[in-house]
């Protein structure tokens, strides 16, 4: 007997399951919870773009308000995706353009974003609320332009960590005098200077802004002018954090920062003078979110203004904190729950801060709620990792990055297979894992055996054979991405486990031993995968089958291979020829 | 008042009552002022109606006796005005402490009545109820049919039904999967390390291996000629997808249990398996799970394919077969007994290294 609801019943159900993953469970139920879900869901989310097509979308989701996407694989951050590989978002957003005139949000990460896409949205869009664009790149600031004039209701304008062709500052003061909506104004990534009374004005008549993003160019005498507009700021990242000595300059910062008393999240902090710290030291008791990624100070600053934030959350900070600034991090900010330690001189040769693998430590034993670590070091053993493994059983990110490659327990001289068997061991909710230093193929046999939650694996320069790799794809149940570069995986993992890869979201191998002939076979085996061979010697075919591809990008997809590959992007699909775009 | 005249008017005497009736005739008097808490009993008392048993307030027949019951009690707590928030938080949260077929019925019932704040209570205890179970669960406790089937759970690849190489391929996957499904069911598995990854091999030589056996029309093509009839009548146009519920085919059903049941069993171990149960998850993640039409059956398997086409195919598969059989056990040997390669040091930063935040 089923339960006999009307329809817009189980839609207010519905309206309160907010992950994808329960949409996604509730419209597989049966045939009228399908059609029912599909009318109401509002917001759709697409982790790789080339999974499905604009058209898919729009046939099955009529109604849909947000969407949030990502394109480029998650190792184009470190330059592996040459330029062009593709990414565009331009076909969604004129396929939308049509199809969604109500729509309010995109969010996008890792795409190419054009400035005739931002002109289409603002012209397309009467409702639109928020843009945030995320590691993108293609873009102008006269495309910030059309958005800032535009978009009447805009809410959230975000540009975290975008590459944007600076024109000039103008298009801020593209916003119209009317424009009160902003909440969320994050800029940080731009070069010019705006116009200063233009910003002035904006945040003023902007009462609901809780976060605002300063670029570098916005000086810090300016900032108590914003703070006094803006005093219900919730977030906050400074411009370049530095003039000269002066108590006028320092008292009015103090002055301007006491005001702010809803302050929970600071970033910014180019170019930082020290004495200008504790101008902040009022709100520090808030702070839950600090983002020092930029201030190079040195540890013995850092110390004092971490030490005034004891009930900080989050924490990103330079190497120059060293071992004795993250043993009073762990002393005095016991809710601490992410850690990203950056690294000040990674290419230098050697070690410019005191920061090893102790600091890791002493925060492990020290907070008790940290899940979250992203940690540059230069030494690291096994008897930390299974220290850190054993006093943080509930670590859910791990990632650890030995600056050179390959590097051993720097005590014992062996791999540190035990010290990350141990993390898998013993942390078992731990979705995300990046590993380096001297590994062979054991570690991915405890990576195997252990880790049924990950969902994300980064591998650089480890393991010996296709044994390690088989081990992954066969052990991990929740494996989504897997990135590996520069290690000796062939073809025979891939062949045997081709199945798991469509279980995944994408796969993706770079300067390993994978050869043509086996991508072909691949490719004609599993249509519902895009096995696309990236090699910019020329085509695959001018070489021996056996030839090793220079790299290799496999995902899901329900929308064929993808019109839009560059000279250097090959598909390898069900023809037996090469197939070009 | 005086004590006096409190003693002559009776606090009952100033109450008023009306009279509702359920779709089962019988008939009940209740306080007007719990009653009107309800916007259904609200209209209709202004209309004139349920001021006397002769002329009582019919109710919408989602609201059986039991259910009344509960609403009364929900609409007798929250009309007195003084209550706190954390008073009447506090009493939802233990109102809402029933089973899931209650909770059904009473958000119907609510739903019937217009009382929105009593259907906004248990919309959000069904979907707290729905979060984070698969599809299979959900299906179970709401007693729901599984009407999909295992095509319209994936979206087929458009461009490729042209290509008859593709279906050819399609169609064997799906139907070796569901025999290996149904050797794996005979065999009791407990896999041990070593085998796993011969398992792997062997599962996958018997998938490419097993097309050699029914290459002509089979059981299994026969019954889908004989659905695809079916399927046509009901199906309108192809290409209009948004018509998918009237994609009433039943052909893969079997199949699709069969997958459900292996699914569920804890005890099968063995990668392909696995890999089978993921399969109807495919979408399950992120990549925007989507599921479409049957137009998996929009072809038949031997019609289209050419002959000499399907042969090089065969040899293909036979050359895959072979190449993976004769190379892996003795690779495998060479792997596990050979000591470690070291690969040459690199001097450039691991890929982990990055400077973006």
């Amino acid at each position: 007997m089923a339960y006999s609801f009307p329809e817009e019943v189980l839609e207010h159900v519905f309206s309160f399951l907010s992950s994808d993953r329960d949409r996604n469970a509730v419209s597989l139920v049966c045939k009228s919870w399908y059609e029912i879900e599909r009318w109401c869901r509002r917001r759709v989310f697409i982790g790789n773009c080339y999974a499905v097509s604009p058209d898919i979308v729009i046939r099955r989701f009529p109604e849909v308000r947000a969407l949030e996407m990502k394109g480029k694989p998650h190792f184009a951050d470190f330059n592996l995706v040459p330029e062009g590989w593709g990414a565009y978002v331009h076909p969604w957003i004129r396929a939308m353009s049509a199809a969604y005139p109500l729509l309010e949000e995109i969010k996008l990460k890792r795409m190419v974003v054009t400035d005739e896409s931002l002109e289409l949205i603002a012209r397309s869009f009467k409702n639109f609320k928020v843009l945030v664009l995320s590691s993108c790149e293609g873009f102008t600031t006269d495309g910030l332009a059309s958005i800032a004039a535009n978009c009447r209701n805009l809410r959230e304008l975000d540009l975290r960590e975008s590459e944007v062709e600076d024109l000039s500052g103008h298009w801020l003061s593209h916003f119209p005098d009317n424009c009160t909506s902003l909440v969320s104004l994050n800029m940080s990534c731009l070069g010019s200077e705006v116009s200063f009374s233009a910003l002035e004005r904006l945040v003023a008549r902007c009462p609901n802004l809780r976060t605002l993003r300063l670029n570098r160019a916005v000086p810090i005498e300016k900032l108590p002018n914003l703070l006094h507009r803006a005093p219900q700021l919730v977030e906050l990242g400074t411009g370049a954090y530095s003039a000269e000595i002066r108590s006028d300059i320092f008292s009015n910062l103090a002055e301007a920062f006491s005001v702010c008393k809803q302050l929970k999240g600071l970033s910014g902090f180019w170019d930082v003078v020290p004495a200008f710290l504790p101008a902040m030291y009022s709100v520090c008791s808030g702070i839950t979110s600090l983002n020092l990624s930029y201030a190079t100070i040195q540890s013995p600053d850092l110390v004092k203004l971490v030490s005034q934030c004891r009930n900080l959350q989050r924490l990103w900070v330079l190497d120059y904190i060293e071992d004795t600034g993250l043993e009073a991090l762990a002393a005095s900010c016991k809710d601490l729950q992410e850690l990203r330690v950056f690294p000040s001189d990674p290419f230098g040769a050697e070690p410019n801060v005191a920061l090893t693998e102790q600091g890791l430590v002493s925060v492990s034993e020290g907070c008790p709620k940290l899940q979250s670590v992203l940690y540059f070091c230069r030494q690291m053993s096994n008897a930390a990792l299974v220290t850190i493994a054993r006093n943080r059983p509930e670590m859910i990110r791990f990632r650890l990055c030995i600056i050179e490659p390959q590097a051993p327990d720097y005590l014992t001289l062996e791999p540190l297979d035990a010290g990350f068997g141990a993390i898998v061991e013993n942390c078992k909710e731990l979705r995300r894992l990046s590993m380096s230093g001297l590994l062979t193929d054991k570690v991915f046999e405890y990576i195997g055996n252990h880790a049924k939650k990950l969902e994300m694996l980064s591998i650089a320069f480890a393991g010996d054979s296709d044994l390690g790799l088989h081990h992954v794809l066969s052990g991990c149940e929740s494996l989504r991405k897997l990135e590996i570069r520069d290690c000796p995986f062939g073809d025979k993992a891939l062949l045997a486990n081709a199945a798991k890869l469509e279980t995944m979201r994408s796969l993706w191998m770079s300067s390993c031993s994978v050869s043509f002939g086996a991508c072909k076979l691949l490719g004609q085996k599993m249509p519902r995968l895009n096995v696309e061979v990236i090699d910019e010697r020329g085509p695959p075919d001018s070489r021996p089958e056996s030839c090793p591809v220079e790299k290799l990008y496999v995902y899901r997809t329900v929308a064929g291979r993808r019109a839009d590959m560059p000279g250097f992007v090959w598909t390898m699909d069900g023809d037996k020829s090469l197939t070009f775009s | 008042m005086t004590e006096a005249d409190s003693e002559i008017i009776k606090p009952e005497m100033l109450k008023a009552f009306v009279w509702l009736q359920m779709s089962d005739g019988s008939i009940q008097q209740v306080e007007q002022e719990v009653a009107m808490y309800c916007p259904f009993i609200c209209q209709e008392i202004h209309s004139g109606m349920g001021s006397s048993k002769n002329y009582p307030i019919s109710l919408p027949s989602r609201v059986n006796p039991p259910m009344l019951s509960l609403i009364l009690d929900y609409c007798r707590f929250h009309q007195v005005p003084g209550r706190s928030n954390k008073e009447r938080k506090s009493f939802d949260e233990k109102f809402v402490r029933m089973d899931t077929k209650r909770l059904c019925e009473l958000t119907s019932a609510a739903d019937s009545l217009q009382l929105k704040p009593l259907v906004d209570l248990t919309s959000r205890a069904l979907a707290r109820v729905i979060e984070g179970r698969t599809p299979e669960e959900i299906r179970e406790i709401f007693h729901l049919p599984d009407d999909l089937t295992e095509e319209e759970k994936l979206e087929p690849i458009k461009n490729t039904m042209d290509d008859p190489r593709i279906r050819l391929l399609n169609r064997l996957y799906a139907r070796k999967r569901k025999e290996l499904k149904e050797r794996e069911r005979l065999k009791n598995v407990e896999v041990e390390e070593e085998h796993a990854d011969e398992r792997s091999v062997d599962d996958l030589l018997s998938f490419i291996n097993g097309d050699n056996d029914d290459s002509k029309g089979s059981r299994t093509s026969k019954n889908k000629k004989k659905n695809r009839k079916r399927k046509d009548h009901h199906k309108t146009t192809p290409s209009n997808s948004t018509s998918s519920s009237s994609n009433a085919v039943d052909m893969n059903k079997k199949e699709s249990n069969e997958l459900d049941s292996v699914c569920s069993k804890p005890s099968l171990h063995g990668k392909l398996l696995t890999d089978v149960c993921h399969e109807t998850k495919l979408l399950d993640t992120e990549d925007a799970g989507l599921a479409a039409e049957d137009e998996f059956d929009d072809c038949d398997l031997d019609d289209d394919i050419d002959p000499a086409l399907k042969e090089k195919i065969d040899r293909e598969v036979e050359d895959f077969a072979r190449r993976l059989n004769s190379d892996w056990p003795e690779r495998m040997q060479e792997i596990l007994s050979l000591g470690q390669e070291k690969r040459p040091l690199r001097l450039t930063i691991n890929g982990n290294g990055s400077l973006r935040r």
